[in-house]
């Protein structure tokens, strides 16, 4: 509203300026020629100068004279002849002119390109109140950690930030950080290896294996970390040892994880046995497929609400909530995906090794675990 | 909501525009003294909500509020605070608002120190500068429209263009606009006076202030501009010939004749038409230049957008005003008086050849500039006019303007004694001639024309001296009684002079230039040696350091004479992080007027890297020249006579000594 006030005052205060001199009454034309006049008797003045000081001729003084003479006359000539006529009725058609234009104009072309509705929003005063918007908090955090770039546990906040948003390099550079200043854990070591395999195209590089097999050092159990040691086997063509390091991992994984089923497709291109899923019971799965699509949606949101009625139940099974979560991440309910990995959070706390596999998961599927990535987390 | 406001601000300006076209022009035909006397007020109020405006997207980029499009495109919340306000016009809708903006400036100029115009003149000409705000706020809203707003607002912008993060970028475009868009005022002049179809010596002295000082703002633009390209690009070249430079080169060339023809209509009534002429096609010339480096036709730096609609806008606006004017010249122009007449060998002879001359150059520059696009445009063959067409053609050309600069000074007005000239400036030509071969003998070596071209640089310094020395009459009159005669001179006369002089300069600084630079190009190691102008460079080594918004790899120079380290200096390669842009920063070191310029290359696989090493001699003389010519120019607009013809200064007593009729300028 206040805006609108604001180019109303404008518009009027233009308009009377413009009006002002239109209505001043009884205004005649100034045709003296008076300046033109005035630029001649100075071209006279300063040729009696130098006539008087000799710098001149007589002769060509006297040609100079009369030329500028008759310039003068013509002034005089062109003032006899001028008129003025006043015309209040056309100064009266051009106030209405004014009246009419300067707002109409104004008003239109405004409306048709302006964004009245939009507050300035001047980056400073963004960044001191950034609310939910992540670009924001990042771009606060790089602030406060250009200043203070020591700060490791900064580079650790925003390193899986990073990751996710596909800004790999910077997420390399924020991992290091990360390690230098906090010293090393699983999470950072395995998040360092995931953004350099992701860095080359999911190639685990010699870089990337050395991050991974210090992690496993330090947290022998981590079924991300074994999975990409294992891929780093099957990609130097050591087949049977990946095959076999791929089997263990399947062997130790609670039925229905969520990454059964890719740990499975590389024992098949191993050449191994695939361990059947328990949970995903092959007779459903079947049925399901042969579904129409809308049929397909309905009956998965059918199962997934059947899984969160017996989580209710029985909480202590991680590899369900680690499915629910999965689940409703991929179904778009980003609201429920929350709501699972919150109430998931509540049983296995994020410090303890099921918690962590939650917290991971959530960071992958872009949730925002309650517990910061690795700020409480040390080894 | 202060971004609405500016917004807001400039769409009101748009209709004050509107108005202050039409409603004076209507008063000035039918002589209506209250609808003349908005002019003047619509003019001030239209550069209040332009400057406004530019105020508030200043603070936008300032602030970094980056819902606005246009400061999220080219700025960077932590660019240092210099290019966040020269960022403003870095780019196009930005550099669009700030030639509005001095459009504007000028028009409200023209209120402030036009109080000596005649009524109808001054409404006329405020007129017309309306009508090319009109058509560039139009043209801004429209299609260009800096205002545009994104929401949600992004929280980093995409930074400015890295070549454009110099200092050359707060200097160079606005002191160009305040060229080019100077001479709008002319234009303004020439087409109200056309529309009164009178036309007599006194406008020509109302013209010449804006003449002149859009001529010094172009001279010092064009002139930055190319030492910016110097050290910035990294080619260690100082003028190229491209399309882009030789669209502001054309109205310079315009320009000086328009100043020296408005002369002779000043003093004799005479070439009023040409006068005319010439007003309107320098600010055609520069509105070209505006369409050829706006519309995206040439790529270049100052291409910033390349968005066909505007283009076509841009050739509408071009042919709007061209087209109008030119007819408006054919309707009216016959009507106009022809003035004062005069002999061949005259200062008016004089200056004629000096407008013959540089019309045919500015013709040479329009033909090689144009030439290629229409060749494309028709045939689809692509061809390139280069450096050898124009240095042939053009420094054909000049070689007799140059002869003759001397001369127009000493000649007298109507008819002139040219046998009486030439000897007084015998001694200057002996004097050139031998200062010309003493300076191929330190040099020693260089092709034959050198030594001419250098005795012309001396030729016309010591012309442009000899001129004031004969005004004064050293020689025949006692030291102290021309000194006195000195001192007494107008200020005009030593604007000439100092003009001269710098042309002089700048010639003597092209001369060395391209007669003796050497160019080095070898791969170093640390520790390498290598040999340049008489100095030799040590490569001391390599380190990599970090600014605000780039990285940057540097190598270091020690360089020395004889064995004694007399300088050092540091060259880069610079990496924009927020663009992934690389730039060169080269390591200039200044001996006197000479340059010693390093510049890096690529690193090779074992080690070394690739440097340019140029000797530049006397460099520093071309651009030093222009400041020369720049300052004649403000030392000739601060001439007491130029603002003569205000009715109440008649009565104070006048100056001393001025000599034969008039001065030259």
């Amino acid at each position: 509203m206040l805006l609108w006030i604001i180019f109303a005052c404008l518009t009027a205060a233009v308009a009377a300026l413009l009006i002002l001199p239109l209505a001043r009454a009884g205004a005649s034309v100034d045709d003296s020629a008076e300046g033109e006049a005035a630029v001649y008797r100075d071209q006279l003045r300063e040729l009696e100068r130098d006539k008087g000081l000799g710098l001149i001729g007589e002769e060509e003084a006297e040609y100079a004279r009369a030329e500028i003479g008759r310039r003068l006359i013509a002034t005089a000539d062109k003032e006899a002849n001028a008129t003025a006529s006043p015309a209040k009725r056309r100064a009266s058609l051009a106030v209405a002119g004014v009246t009419l234009v300067v707002p109409a104009i104004g008003l239109c072309l405004y409306l048709a390109l302006g964004s009245p509705w939009l507050p300035a929003q001047p980056l400073a005063a963004r960044l001191e109140n950034p609310g939910n918007n992540l670009d924001l908090l990042v771009a606060k955090a790089e602030r406060h950690l250009a200043q203070n770039p020591r700060d490791g546990a900064g580079w650790d906040l925003l390193a899986p930030i990073y990751f996710r948003t596909q800004r790999l390099g910077d997420a390399e550079m924020a991992y290091r950080n990360a390690i230098r200043f906090l010293g090393a854990s699983p999470e950072r070591l395995a998040g360092l290896g995931e953004t350099l395999v992701a860095a080359n195209d999911g190639i685990v590089i010699e870089d990337a294996r050395s991050a991974f097999e210090e992690a496993i050092k330090l947290k022998p159990d981590d079924a991300r970390v074994r999975f990409y040691l294992a891929l780093a086997l099957e990609q130097a063509g050591k087949n049977d040892e990946a095959r076999v390091a791929f089997e263990a991992l399947a062997k130790d994984t609670p039925p229905g994880a969520p990454w059964l089923a890719l740990v499975n497709e590389h024992i098949a291109k191993t050449g191994g046995t695939v361990i059947p899923d328990l949970d995903n019971n092959d007779e459903a799965v079947a049925a399901i497929q042969s579904m129409g699509a809308e049929d397909q949606q309905s009956a998965i949101k059918g199962m997934v609400e059947a899984l969160a009625t017996r989580l209710e139940q029985e909480p202590n099974n991680i590899a369900g909530w680690l499915q629910l979560v999965r689940s409703y991440a991929v179904l778009g309910d980003r609201l429920r995906a929350q709501q699972a990995l919150d109430t998931g959070l509540q049983t296995f706390a994020p410090t303890t090794g099921e918690g962590r596999q939650l917290v991971a998961l959530g960071v992958e599927m872009g949730l925002e675990p309650q517990q910061p990535i690795g700020g409480g987390a040390k080894p | 909501m202060i971004i609405e406001i500016g917004h807001f601000a400039l769409v009101l300006a748009l209709a004050v525009a509107l108005i202050l076209s039409v409603v004076p022009v209507i008063g000035a035909a039918r002589r209506d003294a209250a609808m003349m006397a908005l002019a003047p007020v619509a003019s001030l109020v239209l550069f209040g909500l332009v400057a406004f405006s530019f105020g508030v997207l200043t603070w936008a980029y300032v602030a970094s509020d980056f819902s606005v499009k246009n400061v999220w495109e080219n700025s960077h919340s932590l660019m240092p605070l210099l290019y966040k306000y020269t960022g403003v016009w870095g780019n196009h809708e930005g550099s669009m608002l700030l030639w509005l903006l001095i459009v504007v400036l000028f028009s409200a100029l023209v209120v402030m120190f036009g109080k000596n115009l005649p009524e109808t003149l001054k409404a006329n000409v405020l007129a017309v500068q309306a009508w090319i705000a009109s058509a560039f706020l139009f043209f801004i809203l429209l299609t260009s429209n800096p205002f545009i707003r994104l929401d949600p607002a992004p929280a980093e912008g995409q930074d400015l263009n890295p070549i454009l993060q110099d200092f050359g970028l707060a200097i160079h475009p606005p002191l160009l606009y305040l060229g080019y868009v100077g001479f709008s005022v002319c234009f303004s002049f020439a087409v109200a006076a056309l529309i009164e179809g009178r036309i007599d010596a006194a406008w020509a002295r109302w013209v010449r202030p804006w003449t002149l000082a859009a001529w010094t703002f172009l001279t010092a633009g064009i002139a930055m501009g190319s030492y910016w390209a110097y050290y910035e690009l990294g080619w260690g070249g100082w003028w190229f010939w491209d399309p882009v430079e030789n669209a502001s080169f054309m109205p310079w060339l315009a320009g000086t004749a328009l100043l020296h023809s408005a002369l002779v209509m000043e003093k004799r009534e005479a070439l009023k038409i040409w006068t005319v002429l010439l007003a309107i096609m320098t600010f055609s010339l520069s509105l070209l230049g505006t369409f050829l480096v706006r519309s995206g036709v040439l790529t270049s730096v100052h291409a910033f957008a390349t968005d066909p609609s505007r283009g076509i806008f841009i050739l509408g606006i071009l042919t709007l005003f061209i087209g109008g004017a030119f007819t408006l010249f054919a309707w009216r122009a016959p009507k106009l008086k022809s003035g004062g007449l005069f002999q061949p060998i005259s200062r008016e002879g004089a200056l004629v050849l000096n407008n013959l001359i540089l019309t045919v150059c500015c013709a040479t520059v329009l033909t090689g500039t144009l030439y290629p696009l229409v060749l494309e445009t028709i045939t689809g063959e692509k061809i390139s006019v280069g450096a050898p067409f124009f240095n042939l053609s053009f420094g054909l050309l000049m070689i007799p303007l140059l002869i003759a600069v001397p001369f127009g000074p000493l000649l007298a007005w109507k008819r002139a004694d040219l046998m009486g000239a030439m000897q007084r400036l015998y001694a200057v030509i002996g004097f050139a001639f031998v200062a010309g071969l003493v300076l191929y003998y330190i040099e020693n070596g260089g092709p034959v024309m050198a030594a001419a071209g250098l005795a012309m640089a001396c030729y016309l310094m010591l012309g442009a001296l000899a001129d004031l020395w004969y005004r004064a009459n050293f020689g025949k009159l006692a030291f102290n009684v021309a000194w006195r005669r000195l001192a007494g001179l107008p200020r005009s006369a030593f604007g000439t002079a100092l003009a001269h002089f710098g042309l002089g300069v700048t010639v003597l600084g092209i001369i060395i230039v391209s007669t003796y630079e050497t160019e080095t190009v070898l791969e170093m190691k640390q520790g390498a040696t290598a040999e340049a102008g008489g100095y030799s460079l040590v490569f001391d080594g390599m380190r990599h350091a970090v600014g605000p918004n780039y990285t940057d790899d540097q190598g270091h120079f020690t360089i020395s004479k004889d064995g004694v380290v007399v300088a050092d200096t540091w060259s880069s390669k610079r990496l924009y992080t927020a663009r992934r842009m690389p730039t060169t920063e080269a390591g200039i070191v200044t001996f006197w007027f000479s340059q010693l310029y390093v510049s890096l290359g690529d690193p090779m696989d074992d080690g070394g890297i690739v440097v340019r090493i140029w000797w530049k001699p006397f460099i520093l003389c071309i651009w030093g020249g222009c400041l020369i010519m720049m300052l004649g120019g403000f030392v000739s607009l601060s001439d007491r006579r130029l603002r003569v013809g205000a009715p109440s200064r008649k009565a104070k007593v006048a100056k001393p000594v001025t000599p034969v009729m008039e001065p030259a300028e």
